[in-house]
């Protein structure tokens, strides 16, 4: 009975902690977007009101609500982060293929190859990159930011895609050919599905990579092209009510992303990524 | 259904000669098994077979068609995994119906044709179970029957059956070999169990550093073997090395360094030749008072031995030599106790190595 109680009392508390770490600051950030006016020293807001998220969502224009409409940067958010995903997975699946079942003389330089812009600091990277998307007609343009992006997504893209095909024995894939399936039938038929929990994974990471891209955007996109995490910066710090919508904001394509590729695969598919 | 045709197959990775020179004829119907240690190039000439691995030199034939390079989906093998190798994500009946659906074989023929041969492996009623919904002896079953129902050409199996318990393994040698007697397929078989490779072949190869040491049935592997690797690889066996000291009409007298005389029915032997005895542990009679006989008796000391139920596996010191041999049961021994040991002429094996 004792030792029960024990478990059951740190069961509450570790909950409890994790609970308050994932919900305290989003809770916060709720209130914030909701706060017409709070000021120090007050525990909950003097005023509550949707101001801040009818003027975010262009319902409503008032000089005195310091918000713009997120409509344009929302919509460039999608498109850049849509695109982005699709030419990252379309490239690294093959790549990771590759990597995952042959032994590439090159495979070390390769990695490296990638994972440099990941070891330097990517503004110089990015300050560099300026001038020459300058020349190329690129810099402050979508495909220029959505390039930006891909360079940004392709690592994880790769990596995560790889172990994907390393967990699946060559066996099945051997078993497939014997049964007379060609390589390509054999990557449809049998890699594809099987492969699937770790391609959604890295799909999801690059969706949300790109969704929060700040740095590459900054440097290649401003002032042209405005994304979410741009508007997020220069509404933070002196705007929190603002900051919280879009932060919010923010949230729903990745839960959305999230809630529709659990509809779509099955369960046993989502099951196997921990494997 | 035609023979599979192997000629000086060579496969190297780095500077590892997996196999080497490998020349191999299976014949028509015939199971053949391939039978060394790990590392022996046994896998990996099974693997050549299947077109997984492309052999650096020689050729390869499946009936009258070279199939050295052609890719292994286009020449019509049956593989089965050491790993059973099922696919997760696929139920039985779409496992064995892959293969069919890419044939084109019509809906209703495919029905037929997976429950055909989900029955040769008494597997009837699985269809819609998910692999890992059965247990490792039904999975290489099912894994068994995917390979069959393609009616292929040659059934390739790889270590079928060393990832399933002693029991199921002793079942299931038999099984095979019946379902590969029955359809009258040609057969490879890898594995590194020698009483599997006795029970299920018709033909063993003896496989040691990629090249075959001995091929020939079962009975000539464990009654002739030609040297001390095979002797000793398939079977029990203790050797003792000896000097030809005389000949005769009626067989060589031998001579050991510590003076152990042992008649043999061997005539082809010369005079002064160095050869190897190799003693299967039925080849020995121990006797527990010195008998009348006295050719080819010794005394002999039990160094250990282990009681195994039916009988008792017992070493036994002769002069400077260990001799494994068998003991019924019921009799009582201990350690440091001395027997007589009598060499039967007429089975003891001469191996003259040029080593």
């Amino acid at each position: 009975m004792g030792i029960k109680w024990h478990k059951f009392a740190l069961k509450t508390v570790v909950l409890g902690l994790i609970a308050f770490l994932v919900f305290g600051p989003l809770s916060s950030v709720i209130l914030w977007s909701i706060a017409i006016k709070w000021y120090w020293p007050h525990v909950w807001p003097q005023e509550i009101g949707l101001a801040y998220w009818k003027q975010a969502l262009g319902l409503q224009r008032d000089w005195a609500i310091a918000a713009v409409s997120i409509w344009e940067a929302f919509r460039n958010s999608m498109i850049i982060a849509f695109i982005a995903t699709c030419t990252t997975m379309g490239l690294a699946i093959p790549a990771a293929y590759a990597l995952a079942r042959f032994k590439l003389p090159i495979k070390p330089l390769f990695l490296l190859l990638f994972l440099m812009p990941k070891v330097f600091p990517q503004q110089p990277i990015f300050v560099n990159l300026l001038p020459s998307f300058t020349r190329w007609g690129l810099a402050g343009t979508l495909p220029g930011v959505i390039i930006i992006h891909i360079l940004v997504c392709l690592l994880f893209g790769i990596w995560i895609t790889t172990s994907a095909f390393k967990a699946i024995p060559e066996s099945l894939e051997e078993a497939a050919w014997s049964v007379g399936a060609t390589k390509w039938q054999t990557f449809w038929h049998i890699l594809m599905p099987l492969a699937a929990p770790g391609l959604l994974v890295s799909t999801i990471f690059v969706f949300v990579t790109s969704l929060t891209e700040f740095t590459g955007t900054f440097f290649i996109g401003l002032p042209f092209i405005t994304t979410l995490p741009m508007l997020l910066y220069s509404a933070s710090g002196y705007n929190m009510q603002f900051a919280s919508v879009l932060a919010l904001v923010l949230l729903v394509p990745s839960l959305l992303f999230m809630v529709l590729t659990e509809r779509i695969f099955r369960p046993e598919y989502l099951g196997a990524v921990g494997r | 259904m035609p023979g599979v045709k192997l000629s000086e197959v060579t496969k190297r990775y780095g500077k590892i000669t997996a196999v080497d020179h490998l020349s191999l004829t299976v014949h028509d119907q015939e199971m053949v098994s391939l039978l060394g240690p790990s590392g022996c190039g046994k896998t990996t000439t099974l693997r050549c077979v299947a077109g997984f691995v492309i052999p650096d030199e020689g050729k390869i034939f499946i009936g009258d068609q070279e199939v050295t390079r052609v890719p292994p989906e286009k020449r019509d093998i049956g593989f089965v995994f050491q790993n059973f190798a099922l696919w997760p994500h696929m139920t039985v009946h779409q496992n064995l119906a892959f293969g069919l659906r890419l044939r084109k074989v019509p809906k209703s023929q495919i029905k037929r044709r997976v429950q055909e041969a989900l029955a040769l492996v008494r597997m009837e009623g699985m269809e819609d179970r998910y692999p890992r919904q059965l247990s490792g002896g039904q999975q290489q079953r099912v894994a068994l029957a995917r390979a069959l129902v393609l009616q292929p050409r040659v059934l390739l199996l790889d270590e079928p059956l060393s990832n399933l318990d002693a029991k199921l393994r002793e079942e299931m040698r038999f099984e095979i070999r019946e379902l590969q007697r029955k359809l009258k397929i040609t057969a490879i078989y890898v594995t590194h169990d020698q009483a599997e490779a006795l029970v299920l072949s018709d033909r063993i190869a003896i496989l040691n550093h990629g090249k075959i040491e001995q091929i020939g049935t079962p009975e000539e592997i464990y009654q002739r073997p030609v040297s001390k690797f095979v002797a000793s690889f398939v079977g029990i066996c203790s050797f003792i090395q000896a000097q030809v000291i005389k000949l005769s009409s009626d067989g060589a007298v031998l001579s050991t360094e510590d003076g152990l005389v042992i008649s043999t029915k061997r005539t082809d032997l010369t005079l002064g030749q160095s050869v190897t005895l190799a003693i299967r542990p039925e080849f020995a009679e121990v006797f527990f008072s010195r008998p009348a006989n006295d050719v080819n008796v010794f005394p002999a000391q039990v160094a250990r031995f282990a009681y195994l139920g039916d009988n008792v596996d017992c070493w036994l010191k002769v002069g400077q030599w260990d001799l494994r041999i068998r003991l019924p049961a019921f009799r009582a021994i201990s350690a440091g106790q001395q027997v007589w040991v009598h060499l039967i002429p007429e089975k003891i094996i001469i191996i003259s190595e040029e080593k």
